[in-house]
């Protein structure tokens, strides 16, 4: 389907030649492609239209002033055919956007994204890589449920392979997004949500919340690396051995309300088999992590603590 | 108590401490400062010039359309003048946080403004704008101008109108009141749950917001009630459906909007106010309940609530620019129908501010479809505003410059609704700035459409003009700063710059904060322009005097009467002749006809019960934030006991007589809506039957 369109790749240049501040126009991986994809197309066909009705207003706005003396018709108040016209053609644009709508949510759709499944691409039918997401007050927590690892704000993935994400909040709803690998999907206390990627180059990208859950919300970055299968195999094994280990007792002590300010990462190896599936269940049973009052009126805000292990701020 | 609260409470004073006030913020001192000032520039000439009894009487106890629609809209530019305050200090804040090396001052880590009071800024900018700004302005341009349109003596229910406007007040006052006394909401405009609900926002806050608009959506219900009975009941001889002035057929769409749309966002907050007080489990995570139920219920209403501002404004155009391009509008019957198509479809395209929350892809596909659907209406209407242009003969008078802006705005608007109706697009844009400059876009076009108006209708309802020259010098900055910040905004989109952000990561989003800050320079710069505009004004009124029709080439029947129009509306009860009445006895020569015998006419009495209903509903609303349970319980008992004791207190109005009103129209002046003198009443009273 990307071949086929030429006519978009010439479109596309010029969004190409934006600076790499431009993250949206520099997507990395299949489905931030197909996103930009039909973001051009969409924009093209709407300019079909929206090019000559604003060129028409500018025109009709300055040719028609009184100062100009130009052809004056006060009884030109109804046209069947104009109106029929004006009732048509949008509808026609629509009906296009229709189909551009309906082959773009399916390519896109953060559940399973078909524009995974290019068959060309070795990394379609390389296994893929789950990883469980939870976002507490206001850190994200990343487990790796079959490599028994997890990390706070550093995700890592392997180049050349799908990653597979099941997404819940232990509190408030956040919102992830890594603008040039994946787009948004929102992250809510009691359910589950999907999300998907692959980039098959490695690199690293810059992610975070996208939706307001509190006072630690701008500083919700984590940070996305890319690392060669090579690279990532060691990088297992070596957090396998990190010192600290997460079960839920220890997911309680860091889901307390603490703002990450340089979303400095951490490492747990011997991560419990079910936490997420635990985190979800305690939510749905009424856990809630209150935020102290006095953080919400007016700081000061809880130091990071979770760059050095030895101490956890428990929250108040 | 049912809930655990964080912090003391006593029975006495409830929540409130004197930790509440925020004396120690230098921000909100000057703000405090500020207001007392300009509150005492507002008193201080009142009791200077002894005019306290006439304000009270003549204003406050009004129930008079034009003086209610009046006071809504300086409701509204006030509340306007604080939501831009709150934008400036926004965006002020964010160019000066960017990157992890920005400095930081007061109490902020970076920037000028800590987290949870940014927060609060950015959440009580939206309210205000949406809620207290745009609603009432156009509420109140409904208010004076679809009675004269259709030919009426005021609303059918002029008491309950004054409730509206008085309603609508106490919930902006409970705004102001959170900026002094404790906190607003730092959980959006839009109320995110479950980060409103008890354990995360445990400060009054949540309390304020969810008060202030339940208390003024009451007063936008009623209004509604109150339009859709006077359009459908009270029209003048001869206005027939098809003579229906175009801004009185949208205002009567709107209120359908908002007859239906509003109950649902008083029962969603309702469910809300029930998890916070009573502990229920509505919106919470866990226990049964879902933040999606929420989501779903705010928004059902949040959209229709963006067509219930957009109709209006979409009218206004369609008076404005006929009038100045001297044409009838072209394609009445498609305008209308446009119209209720628009109205329509609003209420099927609620999931589109929502599209991340993960519903599969036919249902996404399915909001996609209705949402593009109201492009098709949308682009009727810009097609038959550009038709009549189309061989007319425009003069550029500044409401025409800014119809003729706002049909740009909403072009780029619209192309950019279109696209984040993609839910492809959506998804990478969806919380980004990208969809702020877009609903920007569209709320400024009803700003825009708004200043029009204002500038249109205003010799109507004062008798003189406004200063074209200051007017236009508002009308450019403006519409430079919205060139400058919404380009620089649509931009930080497409770098990924996401919203509400207190600090923000990327230092490479920089150079475009600067140019957005530079666009801020050129709204101030408009800010004192309109101010200069209605000092000029003001100080020459005498010599811009106008007739009926201050434009000449004005079409509808409000511009039959006189400028200022007199309390009564009409001297006698006018017959329509013609869609366009005006244009059409201006065509056949009688547009200035004295009329030969009068009747008498029955006017209803000031009252005040509309305003004694709004203390209290203030007073509810302040002790249920605080949780002053005997100060809630009992304004809301004498709410109540107001309401049955007015029920029952017999009030015939009173009847100007047939020679009274030639007394008064053979008058040079007539008195009207700034004329201090009040002719004596009541001339006569008479029974209801």
């Amino acid at each position: 389907m990307l071949r086929k369109h030429a006519a978009w790749l010439a479109a596309a240049l010029p969004v190409a030649g934006c600076g790499t501040e431009y993250r949206l126009f520099h997507p990395a991986g299949p489905v931030a492609n197909s996103e930009l994809h039909f973001t051009v197309l969409n924009t093209a066909v709407m300019l079909v239209i929206i090019i000559p009705t604003t060129i028409l207003t500018m025109v009709f706005a300055l040719r028609y002033r009184k100062s100009r003396q130009a052809a004056y018709d006060p009884s030109f108040s109804h046209s069947l055919v104009l109106e029929l016209l004006m009732w048509g053609v949008p509808l026609v644009i629509t009906v296009i956007l229709t189909f551009c709508t309906y082959a773009s949510v399916f390519a896109v759709n953060p559940a399973d994204p078909t524009s995974l499944d290019n068959q060309a691409d070795p990394g379609a039918v390389a296994p893929p890589l789950n990883v469980d997401v939870i976002t507490t007050d206001w850190q994200w927590i990343f487990i790796y449920p079959d490599q028994h690892i997890a990390t706070i704000d550093d995700l890592v993935v392997p180049a050349g392979r799908t990653v597979r994400l099941r997404l819940s909040s232990a509190t408030v709803t956040n919102d992830f997004y890594i603008p040039q690998v994946a787009p948004m999907i929102d992250v809510m206390p009691g359910m589950v949500t999907h999300d998907a990627f692959r980039v098959n180059r490695a690199g690293a990208y810059e992610g975070f919340s996208a939706d307001f859950s509190g006072a630690g919300f701008s500083w919700m970055q984590f940070s996305t690396r890319i690392f060669s299968p090579a690279d990532f195999s060691a990088w297992v094994a070596k957090t396998q051995a990190a010192p600290d280990h997460l079960d839920y007792a220890r997911f309680l002590q860091i889901a307390q309300p603490t703002i990450n300010e340089t979303a400095a990462p951490h490492y747990f190896s011997n991560v419990g088999p079910n936490l997420f599936a635990d985190v979800d269940m305690a939510v749905m049973d009424g856990k809630v992590f209150p935020v102290p009052a006095d953080l919400d009126a007016k700081g000061p805000y809880p130091t990071p603590t979770l760059g050095k292990q030895d101490e956890v701020k428990s929250g108040t | 108590m049912f809930v655990q609260l964080q912090g003391a409470w006593s029975p006495l004073f409830g929540r409130l401490t004197l930790d509440s006030i925020p004396y120690s913020n230098p921000i909100i001192i000057f703000a405090f400062a500020f207001s007392v000032i300009a509150g005492l520039a507002v008193v201080i000439p009142v009791l200077y010039y002894g005019k306290v009894g006439y304000i009270f009487r003549e204003w406050i106890c009004s129930v008079d359309h034009k003086k209610i629609g009046v006071m809504y809209i300086i409701l509204g530019l006030v509340m306007l003048f604080r939501g831009f305050v709150d934008g400036m200090m926004i965006r002020t804040q964010q160019v000066m946080a960017d990157g992890p090396h920005s400095p930081g001052f007061l109490e902020a880590q970076h920037g000028y403004i800590p987290p949870s009071h940014f927060d609060q800024i950015y959440s009580s900018h939206g309210t205000l704008m949406i809620l207290f700004a745009a609603t009432p302005i156009l509420t109140g341009l409904g208010n004076v101008i679809v009675p004269l349109q259709i030919g009426a003596r005021d609303m059918a229910f002029p008491r309950m109108n004054a409730i509206s406007l008085w309603l609508t007040v106490m919930g902006a006052m409970l705004v102001m009141a959170s900026l002094f006394i404790g906190d607003f909401s730092d959980a959006g405009w839009v109320g995110l749950t479950p980060l409103t609900e008890l354990p995360y926002s445990p400060s009054v806050g949540v309390d304020y917001w969810m008060w202030a608009i339940q208390i003024s959506s009451i007063g936008t219900t009623l209004n509604a009630i109150n339009i859709i009975t006077t359009i459908i009941g009270m029209r003048a001889p001869g206005m027939r459906w098809d003579r229906l002035p175009i801004f009185t057929w949208t205002t009567l769409s709107t209120s359908i909007i908002g007859l239906t749309a509003f109950p649902i966002l008083g029962v969603a907050l309702a469910l809300l106010g029930a998890d916070r007080y009573l502990g229920t489990h509505f919106y919470t995570a866990g226990l049964g309940g879902n933040l999606m139920l929420y989501t779903d219920l705010f928004w059902i209403w949040g959209h229709p609530e963006v067509y219930f501002l957009v109709l209006p404004a979409f009218g206004i155009l369609s008076e404005v620019i006929p009038t100045f391009s001297e044409k009838p509008l072209f394609g009445y019957i498609t305008m209308v129908a446009a119209t209720f198509a628009i109205a329509g479809i609003s209420w099927s395209v609620w999931l589109h501010h929502f599209f991340t929350m993960g519903a599969g892809p036919m249902v996404n596909t399915f909001f996609s479809v209705a949402t593009m659907l109201v492009g098709i209406p949308t682009g009727v209407k810009v097609f038959n505003w550009i038709l009549t242009m189309y061989r007319g003969r425009i003069t550029y008078t500044t409401p025409m410059l800014w119809s003729v802006g706002a049909l740009l705005l909403l072009l780029i608007g619209g192309l950019t609704g279109v696209m984040l109706a993609n839910p492809a697009i959506n998804y990478t844009v969806h919380n980004s700035v990208f969809v702020i400059a877009h609903f920007h876009c569209m709320v400024l076009l009803i700003a825009f459409t708004i200043f029009a108006a204002i500038i249109y209708w205003f010799p109507k309802v004062f008798g003189f003009t406004l200063d074209e020259h200051n007017g236009k010098m508002f009308f450019w900055t403006f519409c430079i700063a919205t060139t400058v910040v919404f380009t620089a905004m649509f931009t930080l989109g497409f770098e990924g710059e996401t919203r509400r952000l207190d600090y923000l990561y990327d230092p490479d989003w920089m150079p475009m904060l600067i140019v957005e800050e530079i666009g801020i320079g050129f709204y101030c710069l408009s800010v004192f322009y309109f101010f200069r505009m209605l000092y000029v004004s003001i100080r020459d009124r005498e010599k811009n005097r106008c007739g009926a029709d201050p434009w000449g080439t004005a079409r509808t029947l409000e511009w039959l009467t006189h400028s200022p129009v007199p309390f009564y509306n009409f001297a006698v009860t006018p017959q329509v002749h013609e869609l366009d009445e005006l244009a059409w006895r201006r065509a056949n020569n009688c547009e200035a006809l004295m009329p030969e015998t009068y009747d008498p006419i029955h006017m209803p009495k000031n009252s005040m019960v509309p305003i004694i209903i709004g203390v209290f509903a203030f007073g509810f609303g302040f002790g249920m934030v605080w949780r002053i349970w005997w100060m809630a319980g009992f304004s809301l008992l004498a709410i109540i006991a107001t309401v049955i004791i007015s029920s029952f207190t017999p009030d015939p109005g009173y009847t100007i007589t047939a020679e009274e009103m030639r007394r008064l129209e053979e008058r040079k002046e007539p008195p009207g809506i700034v004329a201090d003198s009040h002719i004596p009443r009541p001339m006569a009273e008479e029974r209801i039957v």
